[in-house]
């Protein structure tokens, strides 16, 4: 019985070679508008998450529950965690974390002044969290958290007409709002991805930096890397749980709410993306639908004159769209996977990298073809597909015998 | 093509033979457009905000600077005498533009010369470190004119509390909300400001906070603080030498002209050079191209479908019909004429989606012009983009029109291989072909 | 007892504003094994009387009775499986399945039936020589004369061990030689397996073979006569 539907529905796909083909080839491309596209999207806002995740916040970071308000340098915390925050923060949950001194502070050449912001960091630790000690192009990383020597960014260098080795002049607050003023030497220079993290950001050793700002054993920020910027709910929830009422802990997400929108209105959009592709696919699939089954109304009558249940004709039809919807999408999967496969060296998007900034995408774009997406775009395509062909196929079904066997 | 009433006729019943048929493709046609109008026009008003809240910020359309002072931003690039150079600008381009829209109505230009002429401010700008009683930050300080300033930037219309500055030598400073808040100052509060002047000296003043500024970016409330220019001068020790001279034009497609005007005036002081808006925000056209590009690949993928949709109809059509044809033609119709027959089929078909389409797609854009469009994220989004979190969509002809059209082109494009392949049909076999 | 039974059956169609009488009170009776032709013109009625008698179609009101069951209030799918079994079908034209071989066409009642695969090729492959088209098994429809598909027709009708086989103008797209061959088996598969034979037709070729004439007129039975076949 199923193998006769099956006969039935295959031979009369290939009556109409043209139109079937023409179908095939319509949702080939919808399927790999799909993929391909999500791809492309998810390439660039998960390389914009995990580089702005790099650049700074990790995934959660520790604060005193004042310092996001009023980041000033009296809203420290203890350099060393201890008890079961310690426990945690050493899980296995937890890839790597950092303290920091973070303050804002002004940089002076001889010739020019910035404000920015001064991280005092553990080479050790920071190395593992953030994109700094794989970025340095003259000069070397700090080597431990009493180094003095200064990080700064190559475009800071350009503007304040300093360089490696050259000494500048930090200012900023101690904990009583006195000015404190240092002079630091030069001894790396970081490229970044962004013209404002080179000039914003400065790093020196963590114990150093309390030295200078007179806070020992104080930090501003524990920035914590977890197994993936997706997956840190419950890594959040047990440093959340564990650093208890005395300490604000806060989720990338939260932290960067751009970016934790960004997220959310992505895996949005890929689902209207789907929807709207879907749609206007779903027009043709109906019509090619409606139109073979109208080609065949006698022969319907006929089955069902001989005795062939309606629910066979519902089942031949729908196993129809089903071939087509299958052949259709198992071709658009190859083609998005041949597309795709060889942009994964990336796709280069420097003609676009100051708008691209803006909305904080890098300049090389890695098409990102995920299971779950290229699961979602063939799961939408054939149920819905099969939900638009219960129309023309419960018709069909419906059909008087006779009046079908007289229908021309 | 032949549009006499009979051919035409024929083609309008053709298409009615097989209603259905034709409805589903008629509908994907509107589906598409209607898409294509909703989301073009709502693409066009964003980036017209995009432009237009980020110019009116702080950029102006043209800013004169100092040679290299837009990459490196130094002190001691600036401009000398900058107030007499922008009072030469002004009078300078709004005479000749007013000169220049003589030819137009005179009333026009009278009730609106006030918009229409050219707005200019001088600006100048140093690195400080802003201390309040117990709190200190590094910011980015601005001297304005007071009485300029209002005209090129929406900045002093932001003051959420307090007032904006009043005088060119008063020592008042207005600064944005989270600077405010982390510097914890407030109204009449007192700031020091410690820095380098022009010259490599040291800079200090002490300046009462008058107003308060609140964009709601956080980015940009976080670095506004403005001062009297002259203070500005006095303070960094810059005699009267500014960084920036703003230009601000009446309308976007007056920049052109102006920036030419501009120029001339310039010729003499190679020391200055004249820079537009997107030569000042290049991201802002730039992310409006790779925003453009990625929505043209979508809106490529849309029309790709419904063109298959009306070539696979208007094929389907054509061979349920290869044994009329062949009746027709032995009676001396010309392939020729049959294949007209058919493209003016699908054009009826076209011009019935392209109507639809740009009518549902219009009523819906025309609603959202009155309240708005907004989506969850959108928030956000607007803070980066220097948007609102609703957008209110575009309606102009050239926006409703083009996507439609483009439908409709593919879907003229799409019926021509049904209609080429009359040339091949043989009458006799035709007819013999199964009905 | 009767194969068929139809009692007081009345059915009239509406096309827009025209009401057509198909049939006006008619009552019949037609035992196992016999041979019989509706003779009426066209729009005599015949043809609605067949269909009711198949269960495609539905009288307004009497009652139909099929191997002692009543038919005319079955739902759908009960009407299918009486079809199914009970029944076998051969229309004016377009018999067939174009998409499916003259084999396929014959077990495709079989198949839907859920027979097993040895047993409908044996049956098909039997019944395929009975009708004479040993040979032409793997052909399509459409590569098939109008005789031959006629004949596969009546394979198909028969390969399920119909009680009743009911045919439409089986004859009306035949020549003459074909008409007769076609005939000449409907007999000997009435004398062979007893199988009843209801013949819908104004073929004066056909009517020859049957032993019982239906007249119909506006669709009331006119007279309903024996004869001597041929």
């Amino acid at each position: 019985m199923i193998a006769i539907i099956f006969r039935l529905a295959w031979r009369n796909l290939w009556r109409n070679n043209r139109r079937t083909l023409i179908m095939l080839v319509t949702i080939a491309v919808g399927i790999w508008a799909m993929i391909f596209m999500t791809a492309l999207m998810r390439g660039m806002v998960n390389k914009m998450v995990r580089d702005a995740v790099k650049v700074l916040p990790g995934h959660v970071q520790i604060h005193h529950p004042d310092y996001l308000d009023d980041p000033n340098i009296v809203n420290s915390i203890e350099e060393h965690p201890d008890g079961i925050l310690l426990q945690v923060l050493n899980g296995p949950d937890i890839v790597a974390w950092s303290s920091r001194v973070r303050v804002a502070a002004i940089i002076s050449s001889a010739r020019e002044s910035r404000s920015i912001t001064l991280l005092g960091v553990d080479p050790a630790t920071e190395s593992e969290v953030s994109f700094v000690a794989g970025k340095i192009v003259q000069g070397s990383f700090l080597n431990d958290g009493d180094d003095d020597g200064i990080i700064v960014g190559r475009k800071l260098t350009e503007t304040l007409e300093t360089g490696l080795g050259k000494r500048i002049v930090i200012m900023s607050q101690d904990p009583d709002n006195e000015i404190v003023d240092r002079g630091f030497r030069i001894t790396g220079v970081f490229d970044a991805n962004t013209e404002a993290l080179e000039e914003g950001y400065v790093f020196t050793g963590v114990t150093a930096a309390q030295n200078f700002l007179g806070i020992p054993g104080r930090v501003h920020e524990v920035a914590i890397v977890g197994r993936g910027f997706r997956q840190i709910d419950g890594m959040y929830q047990a440093v959340k749980n564990a650093a208890g009422p005395n300490f604000s802990v806060l989720p990338w997400t939260e932290l960067n709410s751009y970016l934790g929108t960004m997220l959310g209105v992505m895996d949005g959009f890929v689902l209207v993306w789907f929807m709207v592709v879907f749609l206007a696919l779903s027009f043709g699939l109906v019509n090619t639908l409606v139109m073979a089954i109208f080609e065949r109304v006698r022969e319907i009558g006929l089955m069902l004159a001989l005795g062939v249940k309606p629910m066979i004709i519902l089942a031949q039809i729908i196993v129809e769209s089903v071939c087509l919807l299958f052949f259709g999408a198992l071709t658009g999967n190859l083609v998005a996977w041949l597309t795709i496969r060889p942009l994964q060296d990336g796709i280069d998007l420097s003609s676009y990298a100051e708008g691209l900034e803006m909305f904080g995408y890098s300049t090389i774009l890695y098409p990102e073809m995920t299971v779950e997406d290229v699961f979602t775009a063939n799961v939408v395509v054939l149920s819905l597909g099969i939900i638009a062909s219960l129309f023309p196929a419960i018709r069909a079904s419906r059909y008087q015998p006779v009046e079908a066997l007289i229908k021309v | 093509m032949l549009l006499n009433n009979i051919t035409f006729r024929l083609a309008w019943r053709n298409l009615w033979r097989q209603p259905r048929r034709t409805l589903l493709t008629l509908g994907a046609m509107v589906f598409a457009n209607i898409i294509l109008v909703c989301m073009i026009s709502l693409q066009f008003g964003m980036y017209g905000l995009m432009i237009d809240n980020t110019l009116s910020m702080l950029t102006g359309h043209l800013k004169v600077l100092a040679l290299n002072y837009k990459d490196d931003g130094k002190i001691r690039q600036s401009i000398d005498e900058a107030e007499t150079l922008a009072r030469q600008l002004r009078n300078d381009l709004n005479r000749l533009k007013n000169k220049n829209f003589e030819g137009e109505s005179a009333a026009n230009n009278d009730t609106e010369g006030e918009n229409n002429s050219v707005k200019i401010a001088v600006r100048g700008k140093a690195f400080a470190l802003a201390s309040s009683e117990d709190r200190s930050f590094g910011i980015l300080v601005m001297g304005v004119e007071p009485e300029h300033e209002p005209q090129v930037s929406s900045i002093p219309g932001l003051i959420q509390r307090g007032r904006y500055l009043s005088d060119s030598k008063a020592e008042e400073i207005v600064i944005g909300s989270v600077l405010a808040r982390n510097l914890q100052v407030d109204l009449d509060d007192e700031i020091t400001l410690i820095g380098s002047g022009h010259d490599g000296s040291f800079a200090a003043a002490v300046i009462t906070v008058v107003g308060i500024t609140q964009s709601g970016m956080t980015d940009l409330d976080r670095s506004i603080a403005q001062m009297p220019l002259q203070l500005f001068q006095e303070t960094f020790a810059m005699g009267n030498g500014a960084h920036e001279i703003v230009i601000r034009a009446p309308d976007l497609s007056d920049v052109e002209e102006i920036s030419i005007r501009a120029q001339r005036l310039l010729d003499d002081r190679p020391s200055l050079v004249l820079h537009d808006w997107d030569d000042l925000e290049p991201g802002l056209k730039q992310s409006i191209q790779a925003d453009l590009f990625s929505a043209w690949f979508m809106y490529g993928v849309l029309i790709t479908l419904v063109a298959f949709s009306v070539l696979n109809t208007m094929l389907m059509s054509v061979l349920e019909r290869t044994r009329e044809f062949g009746i027709v033609m032995s009676l001396g119709l010309t392939p020729g004429r049959l294949g007209r027959l058919v493209i003016l089929e699908t054009a009826i078909m076209g011009v019935l989606g392209l109507a639809a389409g740009i009518l549902i797609g219009t009523g819906l854009v025309a609603w959202a012009g009155i309240y708005g469009i907004t989506f969850p994220g959108m928030d956000e989004m607007g803070k980066q983009f220097n948007l609102p979190a609703r957008i209110y969509p575009d309606l102009t002809v050239f926006q409703l029109a083009l996507g439609p059209s483009i439908v409709f082109a593919a879907t003229l494009l799409s019926s021509l291989w049904p209609a080429l392949r009359l040339h091949w049909l043989e009458p006799v076999q035709a007819m013999r072909a199964a009905g | 007892m009767s194969d068929i039974r139809c009692v007081n059956l009345c059915r009239t169609f509406h096309q827009g504003d025209i009401t057509v009488t198909g049939l006006d009170h008619v009552s019949i009776d037609i035992k196992k094994g016999e041979f019989v032709c509706l003779v009426a013109p066209s729009g005599g009625g015949k043809t609605t009387l067949l269909n009711a008698i198949g269960g495609l179609d539905k009288p307004d009101s009497g009652e139909v009775w099929i191997a002692g069951k009543r038919i005319d209030n079955m739902g759908k799918s009960a009407l299918a499986e009486m079809r199914l079994n009970n029944i076998g079908f051969v229309f004016q034209a377009y018999n067939l399945i174009p998409v499916l071989t003259a084999r396929e066409n014959i077990e495709f009642v079989m198949e839907v039936q859920g027979i097993p695969a040895a047993d409908r090729h044996r049956r098909s492959a039997a019944i395929l020589t009975e009708v004479g088209l040993e040979g032409l098994e793997d052909r399509r429809p459409a590569k098939m004369s109008g005789g031959q598909q006629q004949r596969v027709a009546v394979a198909r009708a028969i390969v399920a061990k119909p009680e009743i086989v009911l045919a439409d103008e089986p004859t009306a797209n035949l020549d003459s030689s074909s008409a007769e061959q076609l005939m000449d088996l409907f007999v000997s598969l009435n004398k062979n397996h007893n199988t009843t034979f209801v013949i819908a037709t104004h073929d004066q070729r056909v009517m020859e073979y049957a032993r019982r004439i239906v007249k119909m007129l506006d669709g009331r039975i006119d007279q309903d006569i024996p004869q001597d076949p041929r």
